[in-house]
C-alpha cells in the first residue's frame, strides 16, 4: 500500500534528515521525494510517497507529528502501482 | 531586547560557554556529570566560576547513565557534558537508553569549531547526525545568538509531553563568542496534554461497568507523568485487579491486594494468566511491549482495549484500542475513577490467582537463593531507591523487591543496557544524598562501568552494592540451556577479579559471602555503615529465572522448572 505524506517543515538544520529517517526506521520506504521552500513563509514543504509494508499510516503520521521540525503531516492513499514497480506501466511511449 | 531586558553582561557572561552555565543554573540544575575534553574546555573554563556541581566520572557513557540515573530518580532533567568526537559517541549509550525509557536529559558536547565542520579534524565527529535516531530532539549550534532559543528549547523539549533527551552540540567558536549582548536565561514553560475526551472516557467508564473480567494493566507512564496518586485511587476506586510492567513497578505498593505482580515474559503466573483471561484490559501509560505481551497476536485474546496515554501516537500502535484515550494520565484516571466494577467473582479469582502462585522462599540447602536475599533487601529498606543492571538479578529484582514508588526502581527497561547499574546508582544518590540508594548489579555488567567505583568513592556516597556473582553471564547461559540445547558459548566469567579485593582498592569497604547463614549480619553491617559498601555475593551459576515465556510465545506458555530441572538444581544450586 502507497501513501503520499504531505509535510510542512521547519527550514532548519537537521530537518529533512529527521523526517526521512523517521519514515525508514518505522519501516516505511521511501519510493518518491519531491520539495521546496515555500515563498511565502519559507517554511519546507516536502511530499514523499512512501510503501507502508503493511504497515499502519496513521500511526506513521502520529510519529512524525512529534518531530520537532515537522509542523504539520498529512497522509493520504495512493491509488495504484507507482512508475518503476511491478504492475506498472513503463510510463513511456505505448 | 528593550533596554529593561537584563544582559548577560550584568552577570559577567563573557562568552558563549559561561551563558550555557548560566543557563542550566537557571533551568534549576545544580548538578553535572561529564568529562572534559579540548573542544569543550571553554565551557569547563566557564565551569570555575559557576555555581554548578561538576561530577568527574571516569568514562562518558558513566556521565550519560549518572544523569539518566538522576533524573529517573528526581524526576529532574538530567544532564551530562562531553568534548567532541570519542567523548561524544562514548555518551551515545546513555543517550538512546534515556531516549527509550523516556528519561529526560540535556546531553551538551564539545565540537569543533564551525569553520573546521566537514573537514575530518582532530576529534571531529558528527554526533547531531549519529544521534539523530535516539535523541527526542538535538541542536547544533552555530552561533552564539542562538544559545538562548537553543538551551530553552532544549529544556523544554526535555522536559515536554513524554519526555527524552536532548542534545546540543557546541562547536568551540560558539563557546569563546562574546556574549555579552545576550539576555539573561529564562525557562520556556512547558504545557501539559490536554485531558482524555469527555465521550472517549464516558464509554470508558461504561465499558468497565459492563465488563466481568477486567484487568488493569499499567505501565512507566504513570511514573514518567506523576500520576501515581491518581493511579491508585483509580485502582482502589474499581476494585480492578491490576498487572504492572517492569517500569510500571511502583505504581501500586507490592503488597496491595489488587496487584497480581509484573506481567510478561518474567512476570507472575496470576498477571499472565489474569490478563489471558480477561474480557476488559484498561492500559494506563504502558505500550504494549514485546517483552510484556509476548505473542502480540494471542495477548489478552478475549478483551476489549481502553488504552490511556499521554503519548498518542502510543494508542493502537501495536494492539488496536476500542475506546482511545490520548492525554493527560493524572486528568483521565481522575475522570475514570468515577468508574464502578461489579465483577466480584472475577476478583475473588484473581484473588486465589496470586496465593496459588506465590513465590516460595524456602529453597532447600544452605547456598544462597538471589530471590531471598533480594525479598530481604526489600524488607530492609522499604522506601530506598532500588537500582538493577541488566540480567537475571534485573528480573529477580522486579518479582522479589517491593516498591513503594515507580522512581524507587530504577532499571533499564526498553535498552537493556548492561552497565547501566552502577553510574545510574551513582546519580540516584546524588540527587537524594540523604536516601539509601541499592544497586544490584550482576558480575558480567559490574565490569561494564565498574570504573565508576573510583568516583563513588571520591564522592563518598553512600551507595550499597550487592554484586550477585554466578560468574556467567546468567540471561544468556538462561538461553543457551533452554533453548539451543545447552550450547553454552561465551557466557563463562569464572575468571572474575576478586570483587571484593577490587572494591577495596577503589576505596569501597567490602566483603564475601557464599551461604545464607551469613546473609542477615552482611546485609545488616552493609546497610548499617555510614559509606559505600560492596556484598559480593556468589551464588550458583545454575540458577535461572522463573517463570519465562519463551520468545515470541503467548503469555498463556510460560515455563517454570520441571521436577527434573528442579532436581536438578536443588542438588546443585540449591542443595539439601
Amino acid at each position: 500500500m502507497h501513501y503520499r505524506l504531505d509535510l510542512v517543515l521547519k527550514p532548519v538544520e537537521g530537518a529533512l534528515v529527521r523526517v526521512i529517517g523517521m519514515t525508514e526506521r518505522r519501516g516505511f520506504a521511501p519510493r518518491a521525494i519531491q520539495g521546496f521552500p515555500d515563498a511565502a513563509d519559507g517554511r519546507w514543504r516536502l511530499q514523499m510517497v512512501v510503501n507502508s509494508g503493511g504497515r499502519t499510516a496513521e500511526t506513521l503520521r502520529r510519529q512524525l507529528q512529534k518531530v520537532y521540525d515537522c509542523e504539520s503531516v498529512q497522509i493520504s492513499p495512493v491509488d495504484g502501482p507507482l512508475p518503476g514497480e511491478a504492475g506498472a506501466g513503463h510510463g513511456g511511449a505505448p | 531586547m528593550n533596554a529593561n531586558t537584563p544582559t548577560a553582561t550584568a552577570a559577567g557572561l563573557r562568552n558563549g560557554a559561561a551563558w550555557v552555565a548560566h543557563a542550566l543554573e537557571a533551568e534549576g540544575v545544580d548538578t553535572i556529570f561529564g568529562y572534559p575534553g579540548g573542544a569543550i574546555m571553554p565551557f569547563y573554563d566557564a565551569l570555575v566560576d559557576s555555581g554548578l556541581r561538576h561530577i568527574l566520572v571516569r568514562h562518558e557513557q558513566g556521565a550519560a547513565l549518572a544523569a539518566n540515573g538522576y533524573a529517573r530518580a528526581s524526576g529532574k532533567v538530567g544532564v551530562c557534558v562531553a568534548t567532541s568526537g570519542p567523548g561524544a559517541s562514548n555518551l551515545v549509550t546513555g543517550i538512546a537508553d534515556a531516549m527509550l525509557d523516556s528519561v529526560p536529559m540535556v546531553c551538551l558536547t564539545g565540537q569543533v569549531p564551525t569553520s573546521l565542520l566537514g573537514t575530518d579534524a582532530f576529534q571531529e565527529l558528527d554526533v547531531f547526525g549519529m544521534t539523530m535516531p535516539i535523541v527526542k530532539h538535538s541542536f547544533l549550534v552555530r552561533s552564539v545568538d542562538e544559545l538562548p532559543h537553543v538551551m530553552a528549547e532544549a529544556f523544554r523539549i526535555a522536559r515536554e509531553g513524554r519526555p527524552g533527551p536532548v542534545l546540543v552540540d557546541l562547536p568551540k567558536d560558539v563557546q569563546v563568542g562574546a556574549a555579552t549582548h545576550l539576555p539573561a536565561h529564562v525557562p520556556a514553560p512547558v504545557q501539559a496534554p490536554p485531558p482524555p475526551p469527555d465521550a472517549a472516557l464516558a464509554e470508558a467508564i461504561a465499558a468497565i461497568a459492563a465488563a466481568e473480567k477486567p484487568v488493569i494493566y499499567g505501565g512507566g507512564g504513570i511514573g514518567i507523568c506523576d500520576a501515581v496518586d491518581e493511579f491508585r485511587q483509580f485502582v482502589e476506586a474499581t476494585g480492578i485487579p491490576t498487572v504492572l510492567t517492569l517500569r510500571g513497578l511502583g505504581a501500586l505498593p507490592g503488597n496491595h491486594p489488587q496487584f497480581l505482580g509484573m506481567l510478561g515474559m518474567h512476570g507472575t503466573r496470576a498477571a499472565n494468566i489474569a490478563v489471558q483471561e480477561c474480557d476488559l484490559l484498561v492500559v494506563v501509560g504502558a505500550r504494549f511491549d514485546d517483552r510484556a505481551t509476548g505473542k502480540l497476536s494471542e495477548f489478552a485474546p478475549f478483551a476489549r482495549v481502553v488504552h490511556l496515554d499521554a503519548d498518542a501516537y502510543e494508542i493502537s500502535k501495536l494492539r488496536t484500542a476500542d475506546i482511545a484515550l490520548p492525554g493527560d494520565l493524572a486528568a483521565g484516571l481522575r475522570a475514570l475513577a468515577a468508574a464502578r466494577s461489579t465483577a466480584g467473582e472475577w476478583r475473588q479469582r484473581c484473588t486465589a490467582l496470586r496465593e496459588k502462585h506465590a513465590p516460595r522462599y524456602d529453597a532447600p540447602g544452605t547456598d544462597i537463593y538471589a530471590p531471598a536475599l533480594l525479598k530481604r533487601v526489600s524488607e530492609l529498606c522499604p522506601d530506598a531507591i532500588i537500582t538493577a543492571d541488566v540480567g537475571q538479578h534485573q528480573m529477580w529484582v522486579a518479582q522479589h523487591c517491593r516498591f513503594s514508588h515507580p522512581r524507587n526502581h530504577l532499571t533499564s527497561g526498553a535498552l537493556g543496557t548492561m552497565g547501566f547499574g552502577l553510574p545510574a546508582a551513582m546519580g540516584a544518590q546524588f540527587a537524594f544524598p540523604d536516601r539509601p540508594v541499592v544497586l544490584v548489579n550482576g558480575d558480567g555488567g559490574f565490569m561494564m562501568n565498574v570504573q565508576e567505583l573510583v568516583t563513588i568513592a571520591r564522592c563518598k556516597l553512600p551507595v550499597k552494592i550487592i554484586l550477585l556473582d554466578n560468574s556467567a553471564l546468567g540471561m544468556v547461559r538462561q538461553w543457551q540451556e533452554l533453548f539451543f540445547d545447552k550450547r553454552y558459548s561465551e557466557i563463562d566469567l569464572s575468571d572474575n577479579p576478586d570483587f571484593a579485593a577490587l572494591a577495596q582498592v577503589c576505596g569501597i569497604p567490602a566483603s564475601r559471602i557464599e551461604q545464607r547463614s551469613q546473609i542477615e549480619d552482611a546485609l545488616a553491617a552493609l546497610l548499617s555503615a555510614p559509606g559505600p559498601g560492596l556484598l559480593h555475593v556468589k551464588i550458583d551459576a545454575r540458577a535461572n529465572v522463573w517463570p519465562l515465556v519463551p520468545a515470541g510465545q503467548a503469555n498463556s506458555h510460560m515455563l517454570d522448572a520441571n521436577p527434573n530441572e528442579q532436581k536438578a538444581e536443588s542438588a546443585h544450586a540449591l542443595p539439601a
